[in-house]
């Protein structure tokens, strides 16, 4: 067993003082900061500009629809935009006026509005900013509110209580209700089963592979052979996917306890970037039962594809044929990721209830499915059971192709040859 | 019967397509270097393997220091020094030696004091560099090597297994290895290695088993195989080059069975019945300047040629011996 650990520790350390270690651990937190602050920060810059006024509005409405229009979006901050009242016939004329002074850079764009406007059809902008979403919402809440009134008010109703009344500020906010109770928003165990895929996905394929490609350096630079005088190969790979696997433990206990810390803090957070309002994501609450199921996916899972991981490095002795070795592995991870939108569509169909029984998708798709919907007991501890006996015939496999691959160099064996290495311990 | 640091008792092991080694037997003496000769091919490498457990015979017993070599932790007490070399080259040389320290049961402060002293001994830490705080892939091929050569000594064997120690070697790491060999020969410690350079083998073995064809050829005392060998061999030095007249002389199967051109310096193994006198009285005849005639007994790479000769290396085998 100190053995099994001085593999171990030599794994982890070695790796965790990589630079693509470092690099990767602190990027991570930093693209979820910027994922979740940077919205709000374009949107409060974008605010604070003005190009959303900076426009001319031509009035061919006939009603002085412009005017209301001005008055809608100076009410959002800026400067008045200039309201051109013209007759019908005249639109083409004051079109071509507004283009050469948004070609001159003198305005953003120029807003067309008509009779089709008040009876409430369409209106037309053109402008440098017509891809900047903020802005045209803004405009187009404009026009909208403008219409509004003017119709209120040709309805004999008084302005500003219309005004008053139609103010409305409407936040929908959605919440999980199951037979286990509330907890945690609709969209967001969306969003947690996505990230939850994502991240086990990326870790048994990076970690994975990265075992891989330590057995086929071990091999290249020769050092199995002083390894295996002194550990058996068992040992050995058993310290390696125990020393990777902490690796990846250790990247994701930062990863998560960053997403966490910041999600927690965002408000503080957003406070002192200056930002009024950020992603209206909030942190879901995950039972302890669903967390430790995690835990052991993720764990299961790793176990499963690192072991088998090693010994297709094992097989191997050049890293121009690790691609061929492991293409086939990659083919068993892949379809859970081709399956997700349909578990994330139907987390109780079939399809999810097939595939998360599936020792080679349940990694990946059963806490998919566990953090969008109460899955019954039974078909976890099933899965789970499933998983462990694979785990057992794929560490039993993966040993018995490893201590005979490790030291055998030169052409990659057939898969005749492998099915001997196999059958024959030794 | 003195204690065995090795038993090899009738090992076979069979690979697909052929047999690396069969019904192999070797015993080798607590205290003693022992050499392990034999051509490429000839099986060496897989011996070595299987007395390390990292391969398992298909038939036969292995004992290593008096214990089956299956026994736990009696591996922790051997060194091994594989033919093929190599070190994870991105790691610092003292995370390295720790680490080879540690899958033997070295560490913590005891390791590093071991370190110190190999680095100190082995020149690779002295007042102007610490080469331990460097990583593997900055050394030279020969500090390299030396780093090897730590791994393998630092638990402290009471058993050292080199294989092919001097492949690559330059003259100078070449020397500390003979003069670490001969110490820990001194301190009580086997040292088994396998090479077919026969020179180093003659001055430094004590007891030798010639393999071929993975079969064991002969083994004993390298006095005994020697002496056993037969004394009609004869040492002939000349100053300057033989002449045509001269290789005649040697030539004459009447008289000489087989000859070691070096040159200016020839082995000669007399043919059956044929005398030294006569040979020496021709030679002068034949106008050479003797130098040197002596007769001697067969050096190991004579005994080597004789017994093994040009039919015992496989045809087409290579790579491990």
């Amino acid at each position: 067993m100190d053995k099994v650990f001085a593999v171990m520790k030599r794994e982890y350390m070695e790796r965790v003082r990589s630079r693509w270690f470092i690099f990767a651990t602190v990027f991570g937190p930093l693209l979820m900061g910027v994922l979740l602050f940077l919205p709000g920060w374009l949107a409060s810059r974008s605010q604070s500009r003005s190009d959303a006024t900076d426009i001319v509005i031509i009035d061919a409405s006939g009603a002085a629809l412009g005017a209301r229009i001005g008055d809608a979006l100076v009410a959002g901050g800026g400067n008045r935009p200039v309201v051109r009242v013209v007759e019908p016939s005249a639109i083409v004329q004051a079109e071509s006026t507004a283009t050469k002074e948004v070609i001159a850079k003198q305005r953003q764009g120029y807003l067309l509005v008509d009779a089709l406007t008040v009876a409430g059809e369409r209106a037309r902008y053109s402008g440098r900013n017509a891809s900047t979403l903020p802005d045209m919402r803004r405009i187009e809440d404009g026009v909208r509110g403008a219409v509004l009134s003017l119709r209120f008010e040709q309805a004999g109703l008084d302005a500003q209580r219309v005004q008053a009344l139609s103010k409305i500020k409407l936040d929908m906010t959605t919440e999980r209700l199951s037979e286990r109770g509330r907890g945690g928003g609709g969209e967001n165990s969306v969003f947690l089963a996505y990230a939850v895929a994502m991240l086990l996905y990326m870790s048994i394929v990076l970690y994975g592979q990265a075992i891989m490609m330590g057995v086929i350096e071990e091999k290249t630079q020769r050092v199995a052979e002083v390894v295996v005088a002194s550990i058996s190969p068992e040992k050995l790979l058993a310290g390696k996917v125990l020393g990777v696997g902490s690796v990846g433990l250790t990247q994701q206990v930062v990863w998560i306890g960053s997403a966490i810390a910041m999600l927690q803090l965002k408000g503080p957070i957003a406070n002192a970037l200056g930002i009024a309002t950020v992603s209206t994501f909030t942190l879901p609450t995950v039972s302890i039962l669903t967390g430790l199921s995690l835990l052991v996916f993720f764990l299961l899972g790793y176990t499963l594809f690192a072991t088998l991981f090693a010994a297709a490095g094992s097989m191997v002795s050049s890293t121009q044929d690790a691609q061929q070795v492991a293409t086939p592995l990659t083919l068993l991870i892949v379809p859970s990721l081709l399956l997700l939108a349909p578990v994330l569509l139907e987390p109780n169909g079939t399809l999810a209830r097939v595939f998360t029984i599936v020792p080679f998708t349940a990694p990946i798709l059963m806490p998919v499915r566990m953090s969008l919907t109460n899955v019954p007991m039974l078909e976890v501890l099933a899965s789970i059971a499933l998983l462990v006996l694979s785990c057992l015939a794929a560490v039993w496999v993966a040993a018995r192709i490893y201590r005979v691959g490790v030291l055998m160099y030169g052409k990659k064996p057939s898969m005749s040859e492998v099915m001997r290495w196999v059958r024959v311990s030794r | 019967m003195t204690q065995l640091a090795v038993d090899i008792q009738s090992v076979v092991k069979r690979y697909a397509g052929h047999v690396a080694v069969r019904d192999l037997s070797l015993q080798g003496p607590v205290g003693a270097v022992y050499g392990l000769l034999g051509p490429n091919g000839a099986g060496k490498t897989t011996t070595i393997r299987m007395l390390l457990n990292i391969i398992a015979p298909d038939e036969g017993r292995i004992s290593v220091l008096g214990v089956p070599n299956t026994t736990k932790d009696v591996l922790d007490r051997v060194g091994y020094l594989p033919e093929e070399r190599g070190l994870y080259k991105k790691m610092q040389v003292r995370r390295l030696l720790r680490f080879l320290g540690e899958l033997k049961g070295i560490r913590g402060a005891e390791a590093d004091r071991r370190i110190d002293y190999w680095l100190d001994r082995l020149s690779l830490r002295t007042s102007e560099k610490d080469w331990g705080a460097a990583k593997v892939d900055e050394l030279s091929r020969g500090m390299q090597q030396k780093v090897q050569f730590i791994g393998t000594l630092l638990h402290d064997p009471d058993l050292v297994i080199l294989d092919e120690p001097f492949s690559g070697l330059d003259p100078i790491n070449a020397q500390a290895l003979k003069d670490t060999v001969l110490e820990l020969r001194k301190r009580g410690k086997t040292v088994i290695f396998s090479t077919h350079l026969m020179d180093n083998a003659e001055r430094m073995c004590d007891a030798v088993c010639i393999i071929a064809r993975g079969e064991k050829v002969l083994d004993g005392a390298v006095s005994h195989v020697r002496a056993e060998a037969g004394s009609n061999h004869i040492a002939l030095g000349l100053d300057g080059v033989a002449t045509d007249q001269v290789a005649a002389v040697l030539a004459d199967e009447s008289l000489v069975r087989r000859v070691d051109d070096s040159s200016r310096f020839f082995e000669i193994e007399l043919a059956d019945g044929a005398n030294a006198q006569e040979l020496l009285r021709r030679l002068v005849d034949a106008g050479a300047v003797v130098q040197r005639f002596e007769k001697v007994q067969p050096s190991l790479h004579q005994i080597f040629l004789q017994k093994v000769g040009a039919s015992g290396i496989e045809d087409g085998m290579s790579g491990h011996g």
